[in-house]
């Protein structure tokens, strides 16, 4: 692993040489109007665009990997034979930068699932074609947990690139092969590493700033979901919840979706994914009529089961980068961390 | 807030209620409150980042809550024609529904926020509110607060108004482009109350679910449609929406169309029947040819 520094000239001058190379870039930019104003990840139309500091975007980094509606197969119907157009699983190529590392860690947790029975080639493809350039956050706000889940402010978990914010731009860590071919292809952008105490420094204080929010025993934590599936705790959990998903929604690592076949015209149409939530009644709703999910607290309770026991089961990792999205969004109010807190004192693992 | 406190303390004690839906301290701020014990009834609290619409709660679509027993709930002047809203469509009886209603002044669009209330946080309702001290209210609670600030800015809606159809047609492309179909601002809706919504059917598909624009066009321009003449202006899809459209711009532009045809304004009088619901002979009808 080796180590550069990047002025901020620098930094979007390397955004305008991607750009004219004709690959993607996607950056945290302005989106929205009047008072709705926001930043998302947009791919870039110049590298004026680029906004890094405003803390994280108001959704996650998953949309660049999996879009909320995608086109899986077109078909056309001809008498009575069905032609199917596949569909390409090759991307632009795309640079993604300033990725905070609870976004940037996502992708890699969310691999698992996609490479698990099934090779998912429109995600695997999008991966593929995609180098994340990370930045290293400041410590976030009071609704960030990402130390309790075994990440960090300074994570350089899913990043090829990490930049670090020094007086003099950026110091940058280069952490994989993708992240040096970068490197090497703009080497002139690149300048030697000088700042790697000064970055040292920013990491620890951003640390210091995230971790009294939150913290817990992970195996324990599994361990009493694992066992308490019908505890009284979860009957009241979601009283404030409206079941609207937007937790789900702005969740780096929620990945369910509905399949869909989409008519264009009479005889051809098309499948698409879409993304879906377990926090709607609808998810599991059957076809008799009968809802194993039956209200909103036993949906709430497969979330924190799912993300927090399963996923960790099936695949060794817990499905979340402690973005703290669920929580700072939340129209009504539900509070991840709190019932993280409860659950790691009732497993006896609260730090 | 004592008196606030008290009366709900009271309303547990004495089993008028089961619950007192309100608004409490979070850990991140002002969050709704489910109070069902009297010795709990000292949680409660108001101010300025009290802006969620409680009413919400009473709709009888969140099953969880149906099981809680009889409520009472905390409105400010604006959440309280949701409650006649509930009423006039026969969605609560009002005597099922015990109304709390608190003198406000003025609230926050950010419940985490400091509650300080200026032009730039304030939420926009707040500019033409003219039921700071709510009407339908079996108990009103504390002082009437000094008059909010005028929030800043342009007129959204004139200006919109002034663009030509194309502009407009451009504009709303561009908003709508962003949804992601995760029907949030219907979730949180007060009035979106139906057991299965015309988006969630399949046969037909109404209306597709896939976010793409012609999709989100007819998702958005249905939703808004069944809300002319309903819609209470609370603002809680606005404040829902992960890809921050701004609904309440076309949701405030059919309340003035509805008021210009119909002369009806979103009453907090459940008896005052909606245009949607009722038939006049003098309804205007020129553009029937």
């Amino acid at each position: 692993m080796s180590a550069k520094t990047l002025t901020q000239a620098d930094l979007t001058s390397l955004v305008s040489d991607i750009l004219a190379a004709d690959k993607r870039v996607v950056a945290p930019s302005l989106v929205g109007i009047g008072p709705l104003e926001h930043i998302e990840y947009r791919p870039l139309h110049k590298a004026e665009d680029m906004v890094l500091d405003r803390g994280l975007p108001k959704r996650s980094i998953k949309e660049m990997f999996f879009p909320p509606t995608e086109v899986v197969f077109r078909w056309k119907q001809k008498k009575s034979d069905v032609a199917i157009d596949e569909i390409p699983t090759t991307f632009q190529q795309t640079v993604v930068i300033g990725a905070l590392p609870c976004d940037a860690a996502a992708p890699g947790i969310v691999d698992r699932v996609m490479n698990w029975d099934y090779r998912d080639e429109l995600w695997n493809g999008r991966r593929e074609a995609t180098t994340i350039v990370a930045m290293a956050c400041d410590g976030g706000d009071k609704s960030c947990f990402c130390t309790a889940v075994g990440l960090g402010p300074e994570s350089s978990k899913g990043a090829d690139l990490l930049l670090t914010p020094v007086k003099a731009g950026y110091h940058v860590d280069v952490l994989t092969p993708k992240g040096e071919e970068l490197v090497s292809k703009y080497s002139k952008r690149f300048g030697e590493a000088k700042s790697a105490d000064e970055a040292k420094k920013y990491q620890e204080a951003a640390r210091k700033k995230v971790e009294g929010n939150l913290s817990f025993d992970a195996p324990k934590m599994r361990a009493w979901l694992e066992g308490n599936f019908e505890n009284e705790y979860w009957r009241t959990i979601a009283l404030r919840c409206h079941g609207c998903g937007t937790c789900a929604t702005m969740c780096p690592t929620c990945h369910c979706f509905d399949i869909v076949d989409e008519n264009e015209g009479v005889l051809a149409g098309e499948r698409r994914r879409n993304w879906d939530t377990c926090q709607t009644g609808k998810f599991t709703l059957h076809g008799s009529g009968h809802n194993p999910r039956h209200d909103q607290n036993a949906r709430f309770r497969q979330r924190v089961t799912h993300k927090f026991a399963i996923y960790p089961g099936k695949f060794g990792e817990i499905l979340c980068t402690g973005c703290g999205r669920c929580q700072r969004q939340c129209p009504g109010g539900m509070d991840l961390l709190e019932i993280l807190g409860d659950i790691a004192r009732m497993a006896g693992g609260a730090a | 807030m004592k008196a606030l406190q008290e009366l709900a303390r009271k309303l547990l004690e004495d089993k008028t209620v089961s619950v007192v839906i309100g608004y409490e301290e979070g850990p991140h701020g002002v969050r709704p409150a489910f109070i069902t014990k009297p010795d709990q009834a000292d949680r409660l609290i108001f101010d300025p980042r009290c802006v969620h619409n409680l009413a919400t709660f009473l709709s009888p679509r969140r099953s969880h809550l149906v099981t809680l027993g009889k409520k009472a709930v905390v409105v400010k002047g604006c959440d309280a024609r949701a409650v006649a809203g509930l009423v006039r469509e026969t969605q609560i009886k009002r005597e099922d529904v015990v109304v709390i209603g608190v003198r406000c002044g003025g609230v926050t669009g950010d419940p985490m926020g400091d509650g300080k209330l200026t032009e730039k946080n304030v939420a926009p309702r707040c500019a033409v509110c003219d039921v700071r001290e709510p009407k339908l209210a079996d108990h009103l609670v504390g002082e009437l607060p000094p008059a909010p600030p005028t929030p800043k800015g342009p007129d959204m809606v004139a200006k919109l108004d002034a663009m030509t159809p194309e502009e407009r047609w451009a504009f709303w492309q561009k908003e709508l482009e962003r949804c992601v179909r995760c029907h949030a601002c219907r979730e949180v809706c007060p009035m979106c109350f139906c057991e299965r919504c015309i988006a969630d059917k399949s046969m037909p598909q109404w209306i597709e679910s896939s976010a793409h624009p012609r999709a989100n066009l007819s998702w958005q321009m249905t939703r808004v449609l069944h809300m002319a003449g309903r819609c209470v202006g609370c603002g809680e899809c606005v404040r829902a929406c992960p890809a921050n459209i701004p609904l309440g711009l076309i949701l405030k532009k059919v309340a003035a169309v509805v008021e210009e045809r119909y002369g009806y304004r979103v009453s907090d009088d459940p008896s005052v029947p909606a245009p949607i619901g009722t038939y006049r002979l003098d309804d205007k009808q020129e553009f029937i040819l």
